[in-house]
């Protein structure tokens, strides 16, 4: 196939998977979708590589494959035209269990040419807490409903009684309906996309064309690889805790560099712990997966071609890889981040350049309760769940320049939105006294890290409400590198009336909040790159005339 | 006789374009002033005059409209050259514009260098104040809280202040009151609500055009109030009108007022044009390919129209309101070539400008531009430039382009073919950009070539491309101005409604939507007195989505049934799937008034005889120093047909086609190359 076409087919995919995203944070239901963009899209050919994903999540660059494949090892030849498949298992194909995973096959001249994959994370998929994050579990049990593989229907709709099945597991069921309906909707939209594009191209020139685009970008990423040093480095990123007793838990990545590969190898991690930050497998490649392509050139197309170059080495019964049953919902956060950390501080031996400080730690928050200013036919207030996505960590520290602020964490880096103030106080009964950066928390280096923030939310619930936790890095702030700092820790409190304040953990159920007490989040900074000694005082001058010090 | 005139200010060249009312165009140049641009203006509309045999007065007081295209608001962003600019803004909540929705662009780049803000965290000063979602009153303005932020506006000598408080979309009276307050203390500082500027909820995009509007605003308004001094000065009693971001026009003070939607002013016009051409039969799929002298502007026209978009990033600045979808490259003519670090052939970014501008200007310039090597390889007549007015200095050119020459290990002529080549190749990477990078063919399309430079790239950038098909207008160097002659005024207006309910009721609705539409069209008829067309608007979601879909209403009676079912079925349209039992609900409604302006009477193109080349000249290609013949392209028949490698040249415009080339002349007026 001629170059131009071949460019022109490759930013097509590009361009299929990226619409299918815009449609789906345009017509999703939940604030965590809508607002926040917490979903991802790819496609894949038939045989379950990765061709195309959408620039949102990070964390799912490299998960998105294990879905598909997941689907065509349970359906086979049974896969048909206007099949509807679905799951979130992470033994089957998903991430962790709020992540659902819709899966549409596309067929051109007789065989399974593409599969489009739609993964969003649903703000509740039932279990014992609200919101989706359990810090109790122990066990996936505890943590949600889990669905292997399903043909949830066909003929591109969705069997309306296992539609009520899995809804009536979740707690806020109209949102549910409503993100299971967009992301179909979605997955619809690049199925006719690459329908299309079967028609145009036919099957058998389509797919010489998908070979040659993995094989250009493995090549374009061994390009990169090699020009680093060989060598073996080690380096390690410990968890706070797991909730439940375990502390200071270490992953340690140890990357070996040879020619155009590098190998990841995170088998001298802890044991896997009784808590949820244990990852699932998929959702370990495909950490991975995205510190390996934040070392790379960002033009690097991320597809299977290019992760053709990272050999990753774990040994299962690890806290990144955890036998199956295990509590894992915080891995997608954590141990994702650590793992990242880990591998940037191998590798600040082999290319300091390229490496850049910690991103922020997440420590998030759902808070469910009733909304009196939307009374229902009992004359209840209508039960909502809010997701803190507000005051978020810094970006690390890098060679050129300061970190991002408020850019969020590793596994999002400044893809994750907090959304509008406005809006969110339009929809909940949340009021945001305060809502700024937070100085003096950016860890400090030649590049500081990005600020974190600080928020006073006022909750206005009609009675208590009440909020679950879960995150980390209030123990271990953002990550130093290249003899840069580490920001301080994150410190969130609940203000209650009388002035007293009580600490909120990173792992917590059920704390109760009484209508008028203030959430107070200090967001940690990124981490700083560089020796701050080396610090440009122009710089440090600029920053205490913005008042950042 | 009457004129319509339209004015495109460029990086280098303000061209002038005057229609009399039997359709006769008339293009004439000036240099830009950049300092200044003002200057060019009238510089430019003076020799238009003498082009006409008039003076300025007389050609002005025969003058019935100026539809004028700036880059004053655009450079200012992208150069950070505006007002020294604050916000006032609720207490607790300054760093809304900084953190940008925590959201970053280039998600794997995490070594993309954060940007400077717009306006520094220190004059971003909280007032206590603070509304509730519904406009209910939770803190009131706080006079001493005010005060003070006034006295530190006055110890910093702010010129221009935005507004943006929380809620404000819902009740503006704290940001109208806060306003009033700083007007009254500190006269002449230039002051912008957000409410005013675009009256939406989510604060992250009103308060960032605001702050892009506070920043750009004093700047372009001193010099539309300038430019307009200095027209009526010279006799001009025609309405002025400004071309703004989204392709429609509206006069001075409203420019002025809302300047952040004159961001993209400069190359609406072009693309205006493009839309016109498409209608006119040059195609309906067109990638405009505008190479100036500074920069080269790139769109796409797809079936006929060109793409809207609701706002878009310059300068890395949020814009929130409605703009053509066009990719800008800071290279052009005048850019200048250079030995980049790693020893390699560069082209850009740096420009010679207006001033002094390429080395054969003989205006002081000695460093190497595009221009220069056009000149050295042959395609240009040293004697023709600017028909004449403009006299090309080789020796000038030679002695630049030796410099690097020496420095590559070429001769001139070679150096002058590698910078050719070279900026060739970063045309047609941006072309790249505007088309293959959005998955869309550019093959299937027309390149249509305007401005002054693209005559002589457009044949090799199309080539790269695997384009078989350019255009160029006779009217190529004066197209953007010409544009601007050819749409309408536009005033649009939008009011959020989010309450309780879903919607208003029907009782409530059609008042709603006619009481926009009454306040656009006396908008408008405050500046025209022609024909008014209304359309109405609406932007709807279902009860749990925050993005709305923008619905036309045109001929739906806004009812809320009728809404709903407008919603369902565009929902369908765009999404694949409605959902007929879900709540639909009203966020915002729109009202844009358009006033026709009259339509340019048109003459077919083309000499009544069909020319001969009427002189050759020895070029540079790939192969070779060839003889080229230089044919006139006002000269040519329509009809008539012209075969590359040759020259086609008009006062204005030099067209390179190059070998396998076969052109046609269009009785539309414009040469069609179909590539071999």
């Amino acid at each position: 196939m001629d170059p131009v076409t071949l460019a022109v087919l490759n930013a097509r995919f590009t361009a299929i998977v990226e619409e299918m995203g815009e449609a789906l944070l345009r017509t999703a239901y939940s604030q965590i979708l809508n607002s926040s963009r917490d979903f991802s899209i790819a496609v894949t050919d038939g045989q379950c590589r990765l061709v195309a994903q959408a620039d949102h999540i990070p964390v799912h660059v490299g998960a998105m494959p294990f879905a598909a494949r997941a689907v065509v090892d349970r359906f086979g030849d049974a896969m048909k035209p206007g099949d509807v498949y679905l799951l979130n298992d992470p033994w089957h194909g998903g991430s962790h269990l709020p992540d659902l995973t819709i899966v549409l096959p596309i067929f051109g001249e007789g065989s399974l040419r593409f599969l489009a994959v739609v993964r969003a994370h649903h703000s509740d998929i039932g279990g014992a807490t609200h919101g989706g994050y359990n810090p109790g579990a122990t066990e996936i049990w505890q943590e949600g409903l889990r669905i292997p593989p399903i043909l949830l229907g066909e003929g591109g709709e969705m069997r309306p009684d296992l539609v009520d099945m899995l809804a009536l597991n979740t707690r806020i069921n109209r949102d549910f309906r409503g993100d299971l309906a967009a992301m179909l909707g979605a997955a619809k939209l690049g199925a006719l996309r690459l329908g299309a594009l079967l028609d145009q191209h036919g099957a058998t020139a389509l797919m010489g064309a998908v070979d040659a685009i993995l094989d250009l970008a493995h090549a374009h990423a061994a390009r990169i690889v090699e020009s680093w040093p060989d060598g073996t480095w080690t380096g390690e990123a410990f968890l706070d805790d797991d909730g439940h007793g375990a502390e200071n838990i270490a992953i340690r990545a140890t990357c070996t560099k040879r020619g155009g590969t590098l190998t990841v190898d995170l088998s001298a991690s802890d044991d896997q712990v009784r808590g949820f930050v244990n990852s699932s497998h998929p959702n370990m490649v495909s950490a991975c997966c995205m510190g390996f392509a934040y070392l790379l050139d960002p033009e690097v197309a991320k597809n299977e071609g290019a992760f053709r170059a990272l050999r990753v080495v774990a040994r299962e019964g690890s806290v990144v890889w955890a036998r199956e049953g295990a509590a894992v919902t915080l891995c997608t956060s954590h141990c994702s981040n650590e793992i990242v950390e880990a591998i940037m501080r191998a590798m600040q031996g082999c290319c300091p350049e390229r490496v850049m400080g910690g991103w922020g730690r997440r420590f998030r928050i759902a808070i469910t309760g009733e909304d009196a200013r939307r009374p229902q036919a009992d004359g209840k207030g209508r039960r909502f769940v809010w997701h803190l996505f507000h005051a978020r960590p810094g970006g690390g520290g890098h060679a050129k320049g300061d970190g991002w602020s408020t850019a969020g964490e590793w596994h999002s880096a400044g893809g994750l939105k907090f959304g509008s103030v406005e809006m969110a106080e339009a929809r909940f009964p949340l009021h945001f006294r305060r809502h700024e950066f937070l100085p003096g928390s950016a860890g400090e280096g030649q590049h500081r890290g990005g600020l974190g923030a600080l928020l006073d939310l006022v909750v206005e619930s009609d009675g208590p409400a009440r909020a679950n936790t879960a995150g980390d890095g209030a123990r271990h702030g953002s990550a130093g590198l290249h003899s840069g700092q580490d920001s301080a820790p994150h410190r969130y409190v609940l203000r209650h009336a009388d002035g007293t304040e009580r600490v909120l953990r990173t792992k917590e159920v059920g704390v109760v909040i009484q209508p008028g007490e203030v959430i107070e989040v200090r967001s940690a900074g990124g981490g700083g790159w560089g020796d701050p000694a080396q610090r440009d005082p122009h710089a440090v001058e600029a920053d205490r005339a913005e008042g950042l010090l | 006789m009457r004129y319509v005139i339209g004015v495109d200010v460029g990086g280098t060249f303000t061209d002038v374009v005057g229609v009399d009312e039997e359709g006769r165009e008339f293009l004439a140049k000036a240099a830009s002033t950049p300092h200044d641009q003002s200057e060019g203006v009238i510089q430019g509309l003076r020799n238009l005059a003498s082009m006409l045999g008039l003076t300025l007065g007389e050609l002005l007081e025969t003058t019935t409209r100026i539809v004028h295209g700036t880059t004053v608001a655009t450079n200012a962003l992208l150069e950070r050259r505006g007002a020294r600019t604050a916000m006032l803004t609720t207490e607790g909540h300054r760093d809304v514009v900084a953190m940008r929705e925590g959201l970053k662009p280039a998600r794997y780049d995490l070594r993309l260098p954060a940007p400077e803000p717009l306006i520094p965290r220190r004059l971003r000063l909280g007032v206590r104040e603070r509304l509730r979602p519904d406009g209910a009153v939770e803190t009131p303005l706080d006079a001493a809280s005010l005060d003070a932020a006034i006295t530190t506006l006055r110890a910093e000598g702010v010129e221009a202040v935005s507004i943006c408080f929380l809620h404000s979309w819902a009740a503006p009276a704290h940001e109208h009151a806060a306003a009033e307050a700083v007007r009254a203390a500190l006269p002449g500082v230039f002051v912008t609500c957000s409410a005013d500027v675009l009256p939406q909820i989510k604060e992250y995009e009103r308060f960032s055009t605001a702050a892009v509007n506070a920043y750009v605003g004093p700047v372009v308004s001193r010099y539309l109030m300038r430019l307009e001094a200095r027209l009526q000065e010279a006799g001009c009693a025609a309405p002025v009108f400004v071309i703004l971001s989204h392709g429609g026009v509206a006069p001075i003070a409203e420019a002025a007022r809302l300047a952040a939607g004159t961001a993209l002013s400069g190359p609406a016009g072009g693309v205006v044009a493009a839309v016109a051409l498409a209608r006119r039969g040059m195609g309906a799929n067109l990638v405009t390919f505008d190479m100036g002298g500074t920069s080269t502007d790139i769109a796409l026209v797809t079936d006929g129209a060109a793409a809207i978009g609701r706002g878009r990033e310059v300068g890395g600045e949020r814009i929130a309101l409605d703009s053509l979808d066009i990719i800008t490259l800071g290279a052009g003519g005048g850019s200048i070539a250079h030995l980049g670090a790693g020893g390699t052939l560069q082209v850009g970014p740096q420009s010679a400008g207006a001033r002094p501008g390429p080395a054969c200007y003989g205006r002081g310039g000695t460093l190497p531009t595009v221009t220069d090597a056009n000149l050295l390889l042959g395609y240009l007549d040293p004697g023709s430039f600017l028909g004449g007015a403009q006299r090309l200095d080789v020796a000038a050119a030679e002695r630049a382009m030796a410099l690097l020459a020496g420095a590559l290990g070429l001769d001139a002529a070679q150096a002058a073919l590698g910078v050719h080549r070279l900026v060739n190749a970063r045309m047609a990477d941006g072309v790249r950009v505007a088309t293959v990078r959005r998955g869309v063919d550019p093959r299937g399309a027309t390149l249509l070539a305007f401005g002054g430079a693209a005559g002589l790239h457009a044949s090799a950038v199309a080539r790269d491309l695997g384009m078989a098909r350019v255009a160029v207008p006779l009217f190529a160097a004066g197209l953007s101005a010409w544009g601007m002659l050819q749409t309408e005024l536009r005033h649009e207006i939008a009011r959020s409604v989010v309450g309780a309910g879903a919607m208003p009721g029907d009782d409530a609705l059609p008042a709603l939507f006619d009481g926009l539409a009454e306040e656009a069209r006396a908008q408008l008829a405050q500046w025209y007195g022609g024909e008014i067309g209304l359309s109405l608007a609406a932007d709807m979601r279902y009860g749990e989505q925050v993005f709305e879909i923008t619905v036309p209403l045109d001929g739906v009676v806004p009812t809320r049934a009728a809404l709903r079912e407008a919603f369902h079925a565009r929902h369908r349209a765009l999404f694949t799937y409605d959902l007929p039992e879900e709540e639909v609900v009203l966020v915002t409604a729109r009202a844009a008034a358009r006033g026709v302006l009259p339509a340019l009477p048109r003459l077919p193109a083309g000499a009544p005889r069909p020319a001969t080349p009427e002189a050759e000249r020895r070029c540079l290609l790939e192969g070779g120093w060839t003889m080229l013949p230089v044919w006139r392209f006002e000269a040519l028949a329509a009809g008539q047909r012209v075969a590359g490698p040759a020259i086609v040249e008009s006062p204005t415009t030099t067209v390179l086609l190059q070998p396998g080339d076969a052109a046609v002349m269009e009785p539309g007026g414009w040469l069609a190359v179909s590539l071999g």
